[in-house]
């Protein structure tokens, strides 16, 4: 179909790219051999990996009591980092459904290695609600199945079992989404592929892909059908997901506001790492014509956009906990503010709220290195404001006399390095053997903004 | 109800033979063979967890089947607590021959149906395998001929040398022993019994013998007491008979009671006691100062009764001159209902407390002075006297039943040294114990649950003790012995059958056939008979003149006071998990002694909770971590007796082990420190103060382990929301208040909309409990109560330190700081089974589920442990199995309840309302084919407690106990505003104060 | 065309096979825990259907506590014995016995079953029943045969006295030689007894069955 561009437009992608300068340049990381720095880089994901491993594995072994949970903080570095990676996992979706659907040509650059990382955060998050458990081995019986219990189901109306239907539909249809948008790169891949297995491989994977008008036809239309239906699971999973905690009666979970602010923050979060591993690409692979700082600022963007509800949120709570009147939920919130575990509270004020705003000034937008900082900072913030909502909550709760402290155990610790170790370890492969970015699409914007004769064709 | 079975036990052996031989052959030792004979039809490899095992099972049936025994349903025997010398009646649950829960005997007249944390314990500690098993002379195994022989040999060398026997026994020993050692006074002439108690009330009993002219410990009557006045004694704790007293404490203490008055009752003490906590006035008094203040209030009371008696030192300082006053007004109005106590061990503070009590003349009213209580016959005087003999060598023959001195009394070492110079040291031990190391000969004692004896608590109560299982050790009892050594061959039980015969059989009108009145006795545990005439003697006005002058006023430094605590009394329980993990009632510290500080003192000395002190008192050195205690005095350190005990380093890994976790104990080391080599005798008297003590931190910090981080009602100030410092918990008022209005110090309720379906409508029954905050005491008899019958770990320090205690029942202890005082309240906290459950909507797997009868049901097996519930219960009383706990060895694990699933590691436990009670109660309805009695069923916590304030019962039973409780104004039921709606209420803790917060009584 | 109607055969042929296989396979297919059928050996070859069937003795007079206690209770030695001091063997060998010494004009000699000569040793006894101080009396390690998970508990005592049939449960162990588990003891076939029995009662009786979880479960 004839688009029209703007000439007033700078274009997207810089250096004036041909079609084939692009499929060389994002080919170019999967044809040569690995660099030494790609290894070491790998080799330090997977130490972190197996670290986790170990921990996991010790704490199956010996019990839960190997973390620093007890009587009255129930929860804490488990299900805060579920719901950090869960949060993680939304840029991607976000930025393939919803900006596709907003026309967002700039998101052809970074969907790819966004929705990868959606996929690699939301396997870390499945892993803790299942280690979680005191009896791991029977995770199986939250899912509905018939049985020779009378029969017994699970509780339709317990929100952890919300969020176990959540959580693998989410999964599923990003899994599918990714894969679908990669199969006309893989027939590019099969195309110039050298040796025998790799064509064989790709163009197993590549559906017999044949690049004519007909496909991607079809593939467009399946992209944009998919994309529709992504879209309502972006704002569902994270509701669910806070629902686990907004359908308590613990002060300090159970709040209406729960909801928007969740998703805001996973958006939130979600971007900033999306930066942070763009960034990383960007200077690694050397695809600084392609993610330009252009799309840097639009990121940037967003994250002062949503960083903004997120600062609104955490306002509003505090209102809402003033003017409810309610003993209980008052005090929880002083106490976030000036309890025992102030600290953890203005380290999420100072990285979710405070560090974003830099981002309004144009200098800052444009010097990666400054971005890369705040996205970074903004990651711990998240973190942090999980363990805030999760565990501080839990800590002082209705009766004094059940009152209890929280430290993580070395176990707990290492636990969490594992996390991010599993997800470096599958974004490394991911960059090593798949096209990080679809270059079908930029392809389909190169022209965007781009002189041509008289401004029309 | 349980049924009580006639005669004796006949657990482990043929119905024929007449008693239990002393060391009946196949119970040596325990391999499970004898095992499962013993248990009847049992299954092999019983699996005590929860999993199920692949492995063939045999059923194992008995060769000869017992006549009493139904294998898989208990039978309950009658006897008498050993765990301290009070003598409560007791019954014995035993399931398939072995017996797995002790409790209080409803019909006994003195315990009245509860029993204390330690009663109920001491049924772990006959599963204790460092027990010891065979008779040992100088620590090689021998053979009872070879003993007897020995201890004939040496009592003859003795006899003609004309050395002297001496037996050293613990108070409390009944008539047959009595008459054992008499029998051996008789044959050996000089011999002497010497009565030893490191938690001496001697001066008490000396007291009593300078004013009455003879030796005797009254016996208190508190419910008959409409103001008591105790200085220093804490009789709801470790005083005398602490559940007998409390029994009775609490009958003087309803308010709904039309035919009395709420007794009122002002405390005198130093340190925070069990008892302080729970009056309606504490007055703290630097300990040097106790004997002024009994003086003042004698002086005073002799001005209101106008009495004669005196003369008495009249108060000095102002304060407590007016508090004097009034209290003196008060004790004169309520006249021969007035009661004082005096728990210091010490001459003129018990003359001037006797002199009291005589000048109010509640002789037979309060003070029972007729039927005194023989359970506490300890002389320190003896004693002491007793090492001087041994110093000075002239002791042939010295026998110690079950006593330690060379560990409690505060000449240990000498005593260790002096027993040397004895011709022959024969100690009767439990345990391989500080003192037994230094006799020749050690005899295995008997665990109370495994002996024939008996006990006189109070003259004219005479109850039986019965073996409910064979012993494990190869043991015979002091009776038996004394008689053997005196050459004559005797069972105990016929000994006692022929001591009852000719002594107490005659007392009795009841029966007139001597066998009859024995089945009977055994079968009840007890009887009671007119005891001899004591002579009725009048108070000696002249015993004061005769008083030692007054040491030299206050002196300069720390007092330090040494106390014995609700579990371990002297430490003769240090053996004991249960007890060492069961929380202080007032300090909540487990596992450990330290040194209580108040805040505003340990502030002074720049130290905090943890910190390490060095208290130094003449030579002695003690170095404990630091706890403070609101509500003690100021110059005080006070510290814990009963720990430090040899051994207890057995405990090192009684909890989880993992790589972060750290050891109870550390091997080599022992549980706390022992304070006794602190004790001092003054004035002839065991004196548990010091004065002139010097505290300095050392600068090391000590982990303490306490089940509550959070003291208060009150948030801490600066995190509190305007007018919402005091969280709504505990709902308390002042007697005057009630009167005024019973539903006084009620919370303001609001209506509360629920969006819950009401989706349970409890057709058949609706369980229910209430809890009476008025009565409870926080004894903490119930949390050991509830830890036997649902089969509750003991998870060591390490664990406790974070949290994760595993008791099902807690009780949360608040301190409310007032404008002259500090006021206590204990609250026992368990599951609240909310019929809006939080829990129950969020387990994904229906694990936790609502009963038709109101329960809140937790199904172990199909929990996969999210602990979501836990997070999501607003009481927070659900425990999550950490770890698998050991559970202490095979032995131990015979404790357990075979009715209550031993739950796995990872999943959700609680309070199941004693969910197998009711069954069990349920069941046996339907087969006598008859509707449930109330009162029939009864939870662990309510049976167990002394005070009666637990009630449990069916609420669709208009008639029933708990009905009416649940109509009382005083119930409330804990953060009923979150609309929950729980099935446990409290009832409104009231104070016999005049207003609100008021103290000036 | 031909090959098509070939494929077509073949191909249901093979889906034939398939089902054939695979039901007869999920007949057999058992989930774990669920020990229906078993019928383990005894030490002593124990003859139900003799007891209980042919003499008719009723169930309750070896197993005596099913009616009070939780445990149905295996009998004693000693309760075999209150018998089998007299009965030593088959009536027909007895006879057989007797014939013999008629024949031969000696007294009959005491014939013993080689199984009763198991429970005697067990009981401690020698051929003449007296009591042989080279043996030690000793219980019968039967093997068990119905077995419960640890975490269920199971009353006999409620079930008996609401009028449950032994049968019920345990099949028609009247005709058992050796004893066989006739149900799979899982907890839906526990409960929909216990729903039925609250619908329908127990042979006419109203009865409350409890279909709590702590009926069972504690």
């Amino acid at each position: 179909m004839a688009e029209r561009y703007s000439i007033l437009r700078r274009p997207l992608i810089a250096g004036n790219k041909s079609f084939d300068e692009v499929t060389r340049d994002v080919c170019a990381p999967l044809e040569s051999k690995s660099t030494s720095a790609w290894w070491m880089t790998f080799a330090a994901a997977l130490a972190m990996l197996s670290v986790g491993a170990v921990a996991v594995g010790y704490q199956l072994k010996t019990g839960i009591g190997t973390w620093g949970l007890n009587n009255t903080v129930g929860w804490a570095f488990d299900i805060t980092n579920f719901v950090f990676w869960i949060g993680i996992g939304h840029a991607g979706t976000l930025i393939s459904a919803i900006l596709f659907l907003f026309n967002q040509k700039w998101r052809t650059s970074v969907n790819r290695s966004a929705e990868a990382m959606t996929l690699f955060a939301v396997m870390c998050a499945g892993i803790f609600p299942i280690i979680h458990m005191g009896r791991p081995w029977l995770a199986f019986w939250v899912i509905p199945y018939p049985n020779m219990r009378g029969p017994l189901w699970v509780n339709f109306r317990s929100p952890l079992v919300w969020d176990v239907f959540a959580i693998s539909t989410y999964f599923i249809v990003s899994l599918v989404f990714w894969y679908v948008g990669l199969i006309p790169d893989l027939a590019t891949i099969r195309d110039r592929a050298t040796s025998k297995i790799k064509r064989a491989i790709t163009g197993f994977f590549s559906f017999g892909w044949d690049g004519s008008n007909k496909t991607w036809l079809r593939y467009e239309t399946i992209y944009l059908l998919l994309a529709g239906l992504a879209t309502p699971l972006v704002v569902s999973v994270h509701t669910i997901v806070s629902w686990d905690f907004a359908t308590s009666v613990i002060p300090g979970w159970h709040t209406t506001i729960l909801p928007p602010y969740f998703v805001a923050g996973a958006v939130f979060s979600g971007f900033a790492m999306v930066l942070t591993l763009m960034l990383i690409v960007r200077k690694v692979l050397h695809f600084e014509d392609y993610i330009t700082l252009h799309h840097i600022g639009a990121m940037s963007k967003i994250i002062i956009a949503t960083g903004g509800i997120v600062a609104l949120a955490y306002a509003t709570e505090f209102f809402v906990a003033i003017y409810s009147g309610n003993d209980y939920e008052r005090f929880t919130f002083v106490n976030r503010a000036l309890g025992p575990y102030a600290w953890a509270y203005w380290i999420m004020v100072g990285c979710n709220v405070g560090v974003p705003q830099f981002l309004w000034s144009k200098k800052v937008r444009s010097n990666v290195a400054l971005v890369f900082a705040i996205s970074l900072l903004i990651n711990v913030g998240m973190w942090f404001e999980r363990f805030v909502i999760i565990t501080i909550s839990l800590t002082r709760d209705y009766l004094p006399a059940s009152w209890a402290d929280y430290s993580p155990t070395s176990v707990e610790i290492a636990t969490l390095v594992g996390s991010f170790g599993l997800f470096l370890t599958l974004f490394l492969l991911f960059a090593r053997f798949l096209p990080m970015i679809a270059i079908g699409e930029v392809k389909g914007v190169l022209g965007y903004g781009k002189q041509t004769e008289g401004g029309q064709r | 109800m349980p049924f009580l079975n006639k005669g004796i036990s006949t657990i482990m052996k043929r119905p024929e033979t007449g008693h239990i031989d002393p060391a009946p052959a196949p119970q040596r030792g325990f391999d499970r063979r004898t095992f499962l004979k013993a248990a009847g039809f049992t299954f092999a490899g019983t699996v005590l967890t929860g999993c199920e095992n692949g492995a063939v099972e045999k059923a194992i049936p008995f060769l000869v089947r017992p006549e009493e025994v139904t294998p898989g349903t208990p039978t309950w025997y009658a006897s008498t607590c050993g765990g301290c010398s009070a003598g409560c009646g007791i019954l014995v649950k035993n399931r398939d021959g072995r017996p797995i829960k002790i409790e209080g005997n409803p019909s006994h007249p003195i315990s009245k149906g509860g029993l204390c944390a330690t009663g109920q314990a001491m049924v772990l500690s006959l599963y204790d395998s460092h027990r010891l098993r065979e008779p040992g002379i100088s620590g090689k195994v021998a053979a009872w001929d070879a003993v007897d022989g020995l201890v004939a040999a040496k009592l003859a060398e003795s006899r003609s040398a004309g050395k002297s026997v001496r037996i050293l026994t613990g108070s409390g020993a009944g008539p047959t022993t009595r008459s054992a050692i008499d029998a051996v006074i008789a044959a050996f002439p000089g011999a002497r019994q010497v009565v030893y108690e490191p938690l001496s009330v001697a001066a008490l009993a000396d007291a009593h013998e300078l004013c009455y002219g003879r030796r005797f410990v009254p016996h208190y009557r508190f419910d008959r007491a409409f103001v008591i006045a105790s200085f220093n004694a804490d009789f709801l704790g470790t005083w005398i008979s602490p559940v007998e007293f409390t029994a009775d404490y609490r009958a003087g203490r309803s308010p709904e009671d039309p035919s009395r008055p709420m007794s009122y009752h002002v405390q005198f003490e130093s340190r925070m006691s069990l008892t302080g906590s729970n009056a309606d006035r504490r007055v703290v008094v630097r300990p040097d100062r106790m004997r002024e203040m009994l003086g003042g209030l004698a002086h005073c009371v002799a001005l209101e009764t106008g009495s004669d008696a005196g003369p008495f030192p009249p108060p000095v300082a102002d304060g407590e001159k007016e508090i004097l006053v009034t209290l003196a007004r008060q004790l004169a109005a309520a006249g021969a209902k007035g009661l004082v106590v005096c728990g210091v061990n010490d001459l003129s503070c018990q003359v001037f407390a006797a002199s009291i009590n005589a000048m109010l003349d509640n002789r037979g009213v309060t003070v029972d002075l007729d039927r005194p209580a023989t359970s506490r016959t300890e002389n320190d005087r003896e004693t002491g006297a007793l090492l001087a003999e041994l110093d000075a060598g002239t002791v042939g023959v010295l026998v110690l039943d079950g006593v330690n001195p060379v560990y409690d009394h505060p000449a240990g070492e000498a005593f260790a040294a002096a027993m040397k110079k004895a011709g022959l040291t024969v100690a009767f031990a439990q345990h391989d114990d500080e003192t037994s190391r230094h006799a020749t000969i050690v005899l295995p004692k008997a665990h109370p649950l495994e002996e024939w004896d008996d006990a006189e608590p109070v003259a004219g109560v005479v109850s039986v003790r019965q073996p409910v299982i064979a012993p494990f050790g190869n043991s015979r009892s002091l009776a038996e012995c004394l008689f053997a050594w005196t050459g004559e061959r005797i069972g105990a039980r016929e000994a006692i059958r022929r001591v009852w015969k000719s002594g107490i059989f005659p007392g009795q009108r009841a029966q007139t056939e001597f066998a009859g009145f024995w089945d009977t006795t055994v079968h009840q545990g007890f009887t009671t008979i007119d005891p001899t005439p004591s002579g009725h003697r009048v108070f000696d006005a002249t015993a004061l003149s005769r008083l030692p002058a007054p040491d030299a006023g206050e002196q300069p430094g720390f007092v330090l006071e040494l106390y014995p605590t609700v579990a371990l009394l002297d430490g003769r329980h240090a053996h004991n998990p249960w007890l060492q993990e069961l929380p202080d009632p007032v300090t909540k510290v487990v596992w450990d002694n330290y040194a209580v500080l108040s805040p505003v003192t340990a502030a002074r000395l720049g130290v905090g909770e943890g910190d390490e002190v060095r208290i130094v008192a003449g030579g002695a050195v003690l170095e404990l971590p630091v706890v403070l205690q609101p509500g003690q005095h100021d110059e005080m350190v006070s510290v814990a007796l009963g720990y430090g005990r040899k051994g207890t380093d057995r405990f090192t890994s009684i909890g989880p082990e993992w790589f972060e976790s750290v050891a109870t104990v550390e091997p080599g080391e022992t549980v706390g420190r022992n304070a006794a080599p602190m004790l001092i005798i003054r004035g002839g008297h065991v004196s548990t103060w010091r004065f002139g003590v010097s505290v300095t931190p050392t600068g090391a910090v000590r982990t303490i382990a306490a089940t509550q981080i959070h003291h208060s009602l009150h948030v801490p100030e600066h995190l509190a929301p305007k007018n919402a410092e005091r969280r709504p918990i505990i709902q308390e008022t002042s007697l005057a208040a009630y009167a005024q209005s019973p539903e006084a110090g009620r919370f303001e309720t609001h209506e509360i909309v629920s969006m819950w379906p009401d989706e349970h409508n409890f057709t058949k029954h609706r369980w229910f409990m209430s809890i009476d905050l008025t009565a409870c005491t926080g004894c903490s008899a119930c949390v050991v109560g509830c830890q036997a019958e649902n089969n509750i770990p003991v998870v060591g320090k390490d664990e406790v330190y974070r949290n994760r205690e595993m008791t099902w029942l807690r009780i949360d202890r608040y301190y409310t700081e007032e404008k002259d005082g500090l006021s206590v309240a204990h609250q026992p906290m368990m599951c609240q089974h909310c019929a809006h459950a939080p829990c129950e909507t969020v387990c994904p797997v229906l694990a936790t589920v609502h009963s038709e009868e109101g329960l809140n049901q937790q199904v172990y097996n199909r929990c996969v442990g999210t602990r979501y519930c836990s997070n999501n219960c607003p009481y927070k009383v659900r425990r999550f199995n950490w770890f698998d706990y050991p559970r202490g060895d095979d032995m131990a694990r015979l404790v357990l309840n075979p009715d209550v699933v031993v739950r796995e590691r990872g999943i959700m436990e609680k309070c199941s309302l004693c969910v197998q009670r009711i069954q069990e109660g349920k069941i046996a309805a339907k087969e006598e084919g008859r509707p449930l009695r109330d009162g029939e069923i009864r939870t662990a916590c309510e049976q167990s407690c002394p005070a009666q304030a637990i009630v449990f019962g069916d609420l669709n039973d208009p008639a029933s106990r708990i009905a009416a409780s649940r109509k009382n104004p005083r119930f409330y039921r804990v953060l009923e505003e979150i609309g929950v709606e729980p099935a446990v209420g409290y009832m409104t803790l009231v104070r016999n104060r005049p207003e609100e917060g008021g103290r000036n009584g | 065309m031909n090959s098509r109607i070939i494929s077509i055969f073949l191909g249901s042929g093979l889906l034939l096979c398939l089902t054939i296989f695979l039901t007869s396979y999920a007949n057999n297919v058992r989930l774990p825990g669920n020990h229906e059928g078993y019928e383990p050996v005894q030490p002593i070859a124990y003859s139900h259907r003799l007891h209980a069937g042919e003499l008719n003795l009723p169930c309750l007079h070896c197993h005596t506590d099913a009616g009070r206690s939780r445990n149905a209770g295996i009998p004693a030695v000693e309760t075999c014995m209150s018998c089998h001091t007299f009965v030593t063997a088959p009536i027909v060998d007895v006879r057989a016995e007797d014939k013999r010494a008629e024949k031969t004009g000696e007294k009959p000699s005491r014939i013993i079953s080689p199984e009763l000569k198991k429970l005697y040793d067990m009981a401690g006894l020698d051929d003449e029943l007296r009591p042989d101080p080279a043996k030690e009396a000793r219980p019968i390690a039967w093997v068990r045969v119905h077995r419960l998970p640890d975490f269920a508990y199971f009353n006999h005592g409620a079930h008996v006295s609401a009028g449950v049939e032994c049968q019920t449960c345990h099949g028609a162990i009247e005709t058992m030689e050796r004893v066989r588990q006739v149900s799979d003891l899982s907890m839906g076939w526990c409960v929909n007894c216990h729903r039925d029995a609250n619908a329908q009662g127990v042979n006419g009786r109203v009865v409350a069955a409890p279909t709590d979880c702590s009926g069972c479960h504690f």
